[in-house]
Formats: structure tokens, C-alpha cells, sequence
């Protein structure tokens, strides 16, 4: 912590002696920096990204920075280079939930110079990169968290939690390799608050910071407990699951159901799942839509980048289509533009047709330069109820002031 | 070091003298003393400048810091002084009371078990036995494990699918063998916090008590044998008073470990579930680097620095005669 806490000081103290953004002529030769959180195929598929647009654009070379996978981790090394005043990363990835805080802090370039055409992108998508109407982030993929079900367990996809319910204990009781019934995120990270979210619409609710405590949100919260405690069709182990977990009881045959990202369909590649994999958004109750949550990475420019136009070009360049499906067919990352969701495309991942249903659903996080206050009560609310320390009812009603005030805070409150 | 190098010149010129020779020979040892104290300064500047750097500099600017508005959230609200308005904030704030009340427990509980489980490894590594160089070697791979490694190691021990305590558990009783334990329960989250934070830490200080049960003579526990001893009263009369300067000295370390507790906490429940393990030191982190607003952070920063100072001076009030 305190070492943490010294490297902030640190370079903040430094943060005064930044360079300042230069124009360079774009005919000389030039070095971006491009930090991503890509290991294994995904970074393979970028390195390769990469390869592509060096060879269109001669006049620049990109060096990659491979940041930390673990998105808390990823995120303070980001926060380090911008308090720094670092002049890089020039272009980086970014979460769905950055760029209105990092739009605020004075961090990322508004992107309107460049003329984005933001019309060819999931426009939920390009609602989480806008910050007081001005473009910040451009969208990369888009992962719509959705339902996971067994095919081969499930003949029938429910149509309503209840459903749900009654399945998932036909299927316990059919099957004794299964461990549980629903599988989900409910350690105390951001992923927790995409499984909540995804559960959320599907009850009517919506996760407006001015006010959380309503009925829809908590029938939501209360399903999820439920589950666990009145229904006992997932464990308390979900406690402590992230989405790598799930996605492990999942393609592993523990669960016929998951709520989890479209990555584990890419990994269902042996029995007893290869093959019986379902997606879709999770079944709405009565006086709710199919729920699904926003999730998603997305390209911005460093406030203080000299290099700002070769950073756009990359930035172009990968989210063209073409690249966009190149990496869909490789990662199963799904693409930020509805054009790319072709035949050709569905003819070598099927799966995709169903990502891009969820896609319609997605509900996004809310976009606030306060965001990472306001998760961090929505983490502490869900976990709280997941420990059955306080009732769902409760612990909204408690958070919703708190998540309020976080939302609203501004320097001079 | 450079009284050291002092020493026998001064000692070499001790003998009487006389006259302007005399004179002479002084204002010569007084330059070689300046010249020494020159020597001196430079040769620990290094050390110093970079402690200054550091420790120092960070330490003046958080506290520069903790009197002014620092977010550096807004990018166009400059800094400016709020007198001790980030110090009020912290007082009165519920989530940092309940954090030093949780902290100030762990501190407690840690400092006075891990110290009595330490002096019961530390007694047996002091007893001869075959192998017993070889335990007190290993005996230190926790302490010298990173602490996010061990916290990682544990948390997967824990794991209710993958690790090894619900099997055992489970061969002692089958409904103990899916028990959930971070971030399932507020008592089971502290009891792994704890017993992962320990398993690091009282190797430690095992091994500053063994080091005080190595000095104390022999011929004590001779004489209390030929009086007619028991091993309790040995241990009772003789050992713990004689123990008394190490077992406080490892007191001190213990207690400023784990009043700082932070990554085993950070890794194993990320201070859930709820805020229930949320510390002192986690509460600062979670200020300083997810809200990014270091006026606050430094407050909470400057009030822990002082806390600690508190309990070490307190101890060495307490146990100045010994030490």
C-alpha cells in the first residue's frame, strides 16, 4: 500500500514536468506506443493487427506495451503514466467504464478533430466512450454478458427465472456431475456488478446512481440470492468466482447454466459441452426485457501524446472491419461494428448470431466520471448480501445515499 | 566510523607538550578532525540523500498534500489549501471509525497470538534434535515468501473446489467438506485473512525469540536444576523474564506489521465481503488510487504515520529499562 501510495506521490510530484504535445509532420518516421491487456490469442491477434498496419503505414512503428491483465492492476498502471504526465502510452485500450473519468481528470483526447464516424459502432458502445456529448473512446469489441445454458440438458431455454429455477433443479436431479445449477460472478470485483446487471433488466430494474433503490433492482439482487440460499441451485462458492472460474464450472460440466462473457463459448471445446452450448439473454420476469450488461474494450488517445494522428490511424485501423472479424474468428472477441456480423462471419463462429442479440439487450454501467466510487459501493452492497450478512431489500435501501452522493460528488461538495 | 578513526590519533597525541610546537600539533589535529568529520559526511550523504528522497520528500509532500485540495480526478480544480478539512472529513467519516476499530482488533489478536505461537516454535528450535538446522532454515520460507504470493497460496488452499482444507476437513466430517471461506462469511473471511497473515509472519518472529533464548546462559537452568526446578517453574521464573527484551522487541514488529495489514487483505477478499475487512491501510489505497484524491489519502496517510509513531513510543516507554 504504502509503496503504492509512494509511486502515486511520486508521480504526481513529477506530473509538472510533462512534455507537451507536439505536432510531428505525418511523413516522418514515428513510434507509438500502444499499451493493451492482451495476453495469449488476444495479444497474438493484436501483435498481428499490428504487423498489418506497420506495413500500410511505413512512416510509423507501434511498440506494444502489455499491461496487466487483472483490470484493477491495468488500471492503476494506466493511472500511473496520466498522474505522471506521461506523454505514453500514445493510444491505449480502455474499459467500458474509463473514459468519462479519465475524459474528467483531463487524461484522454476528445476525438471530434478527427471526424469519427461513430454511426457504424453498437451505439450503446459509443455511449460509454462520450463524455458531455464529446467523443473520448472509440469502441474496439463489444462482450454483451448473457446466459449460458447446456443444449443437451436444457432442451427448451427458459422463458422466465422461474423457469430458470425449475430447470436448473431437473437438471441437479438428472444429472449427478452437475456441482450446481447457475454459476455466476459474485466475488467482490467488477464482474460481480456485470452478473447483477445482466440478471437486472430481466427484472425490471436499472442501475440509475440517483437512485438504486428500486423494485426492479431489488427483486434482481434478490434472485441471485435466492439462488444461493432459498433455491440452493448455486453454491456459496460463487462468493468467491470471478468470470475465469465460471467460465472453469461451465466448460467443465458442472452447471448447465452460466452467466458469463461470450469468451467461454470459444472454450467450450470438449465434453461434455463441445457442442451443447446455448447463449442468450437471461429470461425476463414479468414487466422486464431479456437482460443482458455492457461490457466491452475500447481505443483512446493520451491527452499529452505528441503523436496524436499516428494514433488515430491505428485507432482506424483497428476497428476497420476487416480486422474487427480477423480478431473475431481468432479471440471470439465480438466486434464493436454491427456490419461485421455477416454470413462469413456467422459460417466460421455460429455463436456470434447470438452475441449479437444480446447485443440489442446490453445494458450499460453508468457512464460518470465517478464510476469507480459508485462500483466500488455497488461491489460492497453485493457482496454484503452474497455473505448473507444483510437482506437484498436492506442493502439496497443502505447503498442507494451512499451511490447517490458518490455519483453527484463534484471538487466543490 | 569516523570516531573510530579519530580515536588513535587523538590517543597519540595525549602526551605532554610544550611551547609553540605544542601550538602547532593542535591546530594540525584540529584540521585532521575536520578533515575525519568532512570525511564522515561525505561518505554517509549517499544513504541520506537518497532516504531524504524516498522517505522524506514523500512524506513532506503528503503532508503538504493532506492540507489542500488534491484530486487529481478534476483536471481543471487546481489545488488549493482547506486548512484541516481533510482531517475533519476522516474524524468523522463512519467507514474510516469502522476501519480503525477492525484494524486496532487484527493488531491486537495478531500481535498477541502470532507472538505466543512464535515463542512455542521458537522453545522447540532451541531444543536439540536431529535436523534441527535444517527446520530452523526452513522454518523461514514464509517469512521470505512476498506476501501476495502467500495470500494467493492460501486463497487457493482455501479454494472450497481446488484446495486442501475442505478435503481434510471433509475426511473429518462430510458437511465441512464444501465449506466456503473468503468472501462467503465475515468470520470466515477473517479467519483466513488471519491465519494466511500469520503463517507469513510469525516465522519472524520465532526467530527473534530464538535469537533471545540463544543468549541466555546455560549455567541459569544448571543452577535451577540443581535446585530442584520443574520445567514450568524453569520456564515461569527464568526464561520468560529472561526474554522479556526480545519478546518485546518482536512485540513491536508485530504489532506495526500488522497494523499496516494490507496485502493479504487486498488479495484474499478485497475488504469484503461488504467492508467488512476493510483496514486502515486498505481504506488509504483505496483513496488514494481508486479515487485518485490525494488531499484525503494524505490525511489518512499522515494520521496512520503518527498512530504507528504512538505504539512505537509506547512500547519503548514501556519497555525502555530492558531495552
Amino acid at each position: 500500500m504504502a509503496a503504492s501510495a509512494l509511486v502515486g506521490l511520486v508521480a504526481a510530484a513529477c506530473g509538472s514536468s510533462s512534455a507537451s504535445p507536439k505536432s510531428i509532420s505525418g511523413k516522418a518516421k514515428q513510434t507509438i506506443v500502444f499499451a493493451e491487456s492482451g495476453l495469449g490469442t488476444e495479444g497474438a491477434q493484436t501483435a498481428k493487427a499490428i504487423k498489418g498496419f506497420e506495413k500500410a503505414n511505413p512512416n510509423i512503428k507501434v511498440s506494444i506495451d502489455v499491461l496487466s491483465p487483472n483490470s484493477t492492476t491495468y488500471l492503476s498502471q494506466l493511472e500511473h503514466d496520466f498522474i505522471s504526465g506521461s506523454s505514453t502510452p500514445d493510444v491505449f485500450e480502455s474499459d467500458v467504464t474509463y473514459p468519462a473519468k479519465f475524459a474528467q481528470a483531463g487524461w484522454v483526447k476528445a476525438l471530434t478533430s478527427f471526424h469519427p464516424n461513430m454511426g457504424q459502432f453498437f451505439s450503446h458502445e459509443v455511449a460509454a466512450g462520450t463524455y458531455h456529448g464529446t467523443t473520448y473512446a472509440i469502441p474496439w469489441f463489444d462482450n454483451p454478458e448473457g446466459l449460458f445454458y447446456r443444449t443437451d440438458l436444457i432442451k427448451t431455454p427458459p422463458k422466465t427465472p422461474n423457469q430458470l429455477v425449475a430447470d436448473a433443479k431437473a437438471a441437479m436431479k438428472a444429472d449427478p456431475h452437475l456441482k450446481e445449477g447457475l454459476a455466476f460472478e459474485g466475488a467482490k470485483y467488477e464482474g460481480a456488478i456485470t452478473a447483477f446487471l445482466t440478471v437486472d433488466s430481466a427484472f425490471g430494474g436499472k442501475l440509475n446512481p440517483s437512485n438504486i433503490n428500486t423494485a426492479g433492482n431489488k427483486a434482481a439482487l434478490s434472485f441471485l440470492y435466492d439462488s444461493i440460499y432459498k433455491y440452493h441451485i448455486a453454491p456459496t462458492a460463487v462468493t468467491g468466482w470471478q468470470e475465469g472460474q465460471v467460465e472453469q464450472e461451465f466448460v467443465s460440466g458442472y452447471t448447465p447454466f452460466a452467466i458469463d462473457y461470450p469468451f467461454v463459448e470459444s472454450l467450450a471445446t470438449s465434453a461434455p459441452v463441445k457442442g451443447h452450448v446455448g447463449y442468450i439473454p437471461f429470461p425476463a420476469a414479468p414487466g422486464g426485457t431479456p437482460g443482458s450488461a455492457l461490457g466491452g474494450e475500447m481505443l483512446a488517445i493520451n491527452a499529452k501524446s505528441a503523436h496524436a494522428a499516428a494514433a488515430w490511424k491505428l485507432i482506424s485501423y483497428l476497428t476497420s472491419p476487416s480486422v474487427e472479424v480477423a480478431r473475431a474468428e481468432a479471440t471470439g472477441d465480438p466486434p464493436s461494428l454491427p456490419s461485421a456480423y455477416t454470413s462469413a462471419l456467422y459460417a466460421k463462429a455460429p455463436y456470434f448470431k447470438a452475441v449479437k442479440t444480446l447485443n440489442s439487450y446490453s445494458a450499460p454501467r453508468p457512464v460518470s466520471p465517478n464510476y469507480l466510487q459508485i462500483s466500488s459501493d455497488l461491489q460492497n452492497m453485493i457482496s454484503a448480501v452474497y455473505a448473507n450478512s444483510i437482506s437484498p431489500a436492506s442493502a439496497i435501501a443502505k447503498a442507494a445515499p451512499t451511490v447517490r452522493s458518490d455519483a453527484s460528488a463534484t471538487p466543490s461538495s | 566510523m569516523s570516531g573510530q578513526a579519530i580515536a588513535p590519533a587523538a590517543a597519540s597525541e595525549a602526551a605532554p607538550t610544550g611551547g609553540g610546537g605544542g601550538t602547532a600539533r593542535r591546530a594540525r589535529r584540529s584540521s585532521r578532525r575536520a578533515a575525519d568529520r568532512r570525511l564522515g559526511y561525505a561518505l554517509v550523504a549517499p544513504a541520506v540523500i537518497l532516504l531524504l528522497a524516498i522517505t522524506g520528500f514523500p512524506l513532506v509532500y503528503n503532508l503538504w498534500n493532506s492540507f489542500h485540495y488534491v484530486n487529481l480526478s478534476y483536471a481543471n480544480v487546481p489545488q488549493h489549501f482547506v486548512g484541516l478539512s481533510n482531517y475533519t472529513r476522516m474524524f468523522t467519516s463512519s467507514s474510516w471509525l469502522a476501519s480503525l476499530e477492525r484494524t486496532l482488533a487484527f493488531t491486537a489478536v495478531s500481535a498477541v497470538f502470532d507472538t505466543a505461537v512464535a515463542l512455542g516454535l521458537a522453545l522447540m528450535l532451541h531444543r536439540r534434535f536431529p535436523g534441527r538446522g535444517l527446520l530452523r532454515a526452513a522454518i523461514l520460507i514464509p517469512w521470505a515468501v512476498p506476501t501476495v504470493v502467500s495470500a494467493m497460496l492460501w486463497q487457493t488452499m482455501f479454494d472450497p473446489r481446488a484446495g486442501f482444507v475442505d478435503y481434510f476437513l471433509g475426511i473429518v466430517h462430510p458437511s465441512w467438506g464444501s465449506l466456503t471461506w473468503a468472501g462467503a462469511s465475515v468470520l470466515r473471511s477473517w479467519v483466513v485473512v488471519f491465519i494466511a497473515d500469520a503463517w507469513k509472519n510469525v516465522p519472524f518472529v520465532a526467530i527473534i525469540l530464538l535469537a533471545g533464548l540463544q543468549v541466555i546462559p546455560t549455567e541459569v537452568y544448571e543452577a535451577a536444576k540443581i535446585d530442584g526446578a520443574t520445567a514450568w517453574q524453569s520456564f515461569r521464573r527464568m526464561t520468560l523474564p529472561l526474554l522479556k527484551p526480545a519478546i518485546m522487541v518482536a512485540l513491536v514488529f508485530r504489532t506495526l506489521q500488522a497494523f499496516f495489514v494490507f496485502d493479504v487483505i487486498y488479495i484474499m477478499t478485497g475488504g469484503g465481503p461488504g467492508t467488512s475487512t476493510e483496514t486502515l491501510s486498505f481504506l488509504n489505497y483505496q483513496t488514494f488510487i481508486t479515487n485518485t484524491d490525494f488531499g484525503y489519502g494524505g490525511a489518512m496517510s499522515i494520521v496512520l504515520i503518527v498512530m504507528a509513531l504512538v505504539i512505537a513510543g509506547v512500547y519503548v516507554r514501556v519497555l525502555r529499562p530492558e531495552l
